[in-house]
């Protein structure tokens, strides 16, 4: 059976365990959150010893399952101040199952200030010191670790903002390339590493034979159904490889729910600009890549490599997110600038979602002009030496807001809202202020409301079904993310309703078991119960479920408002 | 008579590109009691290569009738995003009544 792994960061001891009867059959999500609610008081200070930073592969991770090695890593979060599942690609989750390790859990923190690294491996887990890697960028600290441990490693580390304990700051993830273009980027999870003085981990799993599976030939025969199922959808199979997430630039513009100059309007007048499509083109120009997986075994493939306008690397894993946050938010419109932040996030190790407002947030404050690319890159340069300015922005949108006197801070729970304007799409707003995890778009991906028993059709402009819609969403994806399977299979099971079953039918495979359907949503649910229960232990109450007053405005093109109350919010997280 | 504002998304765009048939910001003339589907027709672009179509930011019918100043968005099917669903792209597998003619496909 698969061990829990514990590090103490101050003894620089490490032990395996047997994991208890309640986590047993727990993986990813379903695993990080059960363990930060049982092992962490939920009133502790975020970067106090006392909270935990669990890294856990989901259950079909490192199996041959397509698009299962996504990892996610769980603790209190110095954002939010409740509970956090970051979820990311990369190389640790399929090693780490490989290795037998269910979850790796570092715990307490050094008295001193030395960084120390943990490597991994088959017969060893060892502590090293890392001081000579302090103020390291991510990009530069792949590149070292994979010179001297061996290519293809994988590898968890933080930059400058996690050293720095800033509360946006990520841990960024090696991609199969060696590239730091995966984060576990919300929340701050890469300050609660930096604040147990782990520069890095290592993940060697050399020597280790494949995952057992129960039932070799029953998984072998259902996850080529799946992979068909993948590669044979439009979203999965083209859309998505073609141009990446970032295609939604264009379509969330022209659905009026571009959040534009800091949530003013609903569409940009220079989006094209900044689209897929332009930046699909500018790939095929300058020869970058068009499409590659984030992590091994991926089918889909829609991350991509942008190189500069002189055909050298200049970032990777390019999302649509990250395009809203610097471009339209801030009014920025050069595709290129764009670029260059999200390479500096990925190097700094900061979550481009939280700085991105924030940058747009310093422009609501005066600091730089709006649409100003150039002096956004040198604002966010200050966070690379150390600046307070620097110190400020990478404390996240909500921090930014309160350092310059803004009174205009998109935010709950103090996380960053993402790139789709609530008002115009009302189920995701739904989500925005209900999830336990503050403001996130990946809370309530777009699942199978026909598997999980939701009927009738969505007007994204009226509260109608929204509520049951995001609730839905919600539970969906929670099960997802402990399965350890890329969101974006959601789009093929939303339309094939035997794609579901395949899922089940491969984790029973895998560990011989005879789950329903069913079972994944109660297992979605209950992931869910454990995130609020840890919330409302830590102080959360209702009051805190609610959009900013900014979104009472009107927002063109459909003039649309926030209407919801709080009791109708009320029911999206009732169970 | 009159005009709308025109644009192709995604594999749409770039097949039009290709074609020099204008599809980013385009202005193109407006007949009276035209609708969206005349519009594709002009242009070439079959129902089967289209996953929904926006008149003025919403999802609306092939027979929606085109007035002046309208402004129609094109969406090829392989669109990602939670918001096919949310925006009402894809509807309920489950409601007969919601399903598109060509949903067999």
């Amino acid at each position: 059976m698969s061990q829990i792994l514990r590090i103490n960061t101050r003894e620089k001891t490490y032990s395996f365990e047997t994991p208890a009867e309640d986590i047993a059959s727990l993986g990813g999500r379903a695993l990080t959150s059960r363990m930060i609610l049982n092992e962490v008081p939920a009133t502790s200070h975020p970067l106090s010893k006392y909270n935990k930073l669990v890294f856990a592969p989901g259950l079909l991770s490192g199996s041959p399952a397509a698009n299962s090695g996504r990892l996610s890593v769980g603790g209190k979060s110095p954002l939010t101040g409740g509970i956090k599942e970051s979820n990311s690609g990369g190389l640790v989750s399929q090693k780490l199952a490989r290795l037998g390790i269910k979850a790796l859990v570092l715990e307490d923190k050094p008295e001193d200030d030395g960084f120390s690294m943990i490597v991994i491996k088959k017969d060893s887990v060892e502590f090293l010191a890392a001081d000579e890697y302090a103020g390291v960028c991510n990009g530069d600290m792949i590149t070292k670790l994979w010179e001297r441990f061996g290519k293809r490693v994988a590898t968890a580390s933080i930059g400058v903002a996690g050293e720095q304990r800033l509360t946006s700051a990520s841990i960024q993830f090696a991609d199969p390339k060696g590239h730091p273009g995966r984060a576990a980027g919300r929340g701050g999870l890469g300050a609660v590493m930096g604040s147990k003085k782990i520069k890095a981990i290592v993940v060697d799993d050399k020597g280790t034979d494949r995952v057992p599976l129960h039932d070799p030939e029953a998984f072998k025969a259902v996850n080529k159904k799946w992979v068909e199922l993948l590669t044979s959808h439009p979203v999965s199979g083209q859309g998505l490889p073609a141009f990446g997430t970032a295609v939604l630039v264009n379509v969330i513009n022209e659905a009026g729910a571009l959040p534009t100059k800091n949530f003013r309007t609903g569409r940009f007048d220079d989006a094209q600009s900044i689209s897929g499509e332009t930046m699909a083109a500018n790939i095929e120009k300058r020869g970058g890549v068009a499409a590659e997986g984030c992590h091994p075994g991926c089918v889909i493939k829609c991350s991509q490599i942008y190189n500069d306008k002189d055909n050298n690397y200049l970032t990777s894993g390019f999302e649509y997110e990250t395009i809203w946050a610097f471009g339209s938010h801030c009014l920025i419109k050069d595709l290129d600038d764009i670029a260059m932040m999200d390479r500096l996030c990925d190097d700094f190790g900061l979550d481009t979602i939280d700085t991105g407002v924030a940058i747009g947030i310093a422009m609501e404050g005066g600091i730089i002009p709006w649409g100003d690319g150039k002096a956004a890159i040198e604002l966010l340069k200050k966070v690379g030496t150390g600046d307070p300015m620097g110190k400020i922005i990478g404390n996240g949108a909500a921090f930014t807001g309160q350092a310059l006197g803004v009174d205009r801070v998109p935010v709950v729970k103090r996380q960053a809202l993402p790139a789709y304007d609530p008002r115009a799409v009302k189920a995701v707003g739904v989500t925005y202020a209900t999830t336990p995890m503050g403001a996130d778009h990946t809370a309530g991906y777009g699942v199978c409301q026909n598997i999980l028993g939701v009927g009738g059709s969505v007007d994204p402009l009226k509260k109608d079904n929204n509520v049951e819609i995001s609730k839905t969403l919600q539970i969906a994806t929670a099960a997802i993310d402990a399965a350890g399977l890329c969101l974006f299979v959601a789009f093929p099971i939303l339309d094939n309703p035997e794609g579901l079953q395949m899922v089940v039918d491969m984790i029973n495979a895998r560990y011989g078991l005879s789950l329903v359907t069913d079972d994944v949503v109660n297992l979605g649910i209950s992931i869910l119960k454990d995130e609020l229960e840890f919330n409302r232990r830590a102080g959360f109450t209702p009051k805190d479920d609610r959009l900013p007053d900014m979104f009472k405005e009107e927002v063109a093109p459909h003039n649309t408002t926030w209407d919801f109350t709080d009791e109708e919010l009320a029911e999206a997280v009732k169970f | 008579m009159g005009s709308v504002l025109f644009n192709a998304f995604s594999f749409l765009q770039k097949k039009l590109k290709a074609q020099n048939i204008p599809c980013v910001n385009a202005v193109l003339a407006l007949e009276d009691g035209q609708c969206v589907k005349d519009l594709l027709d002009d242009l070439g672009i079959a129902p089967q290569e289209i996953e929904g179509v926006f008149v003025n930011g919403k999802i609306a019918p092939l027979d929606t009738l085109l007035h002046d100043g309208d402004r129609i968005g094109v969406l090829p099917p392989g669109t990602p995003g939670p918001y096919r669903l949310l925006l009402g792209l894809v509807s309920s597998p489950n409601k007969e009544s919601d399903k598109k003619p060509d949903s067999s496909k």
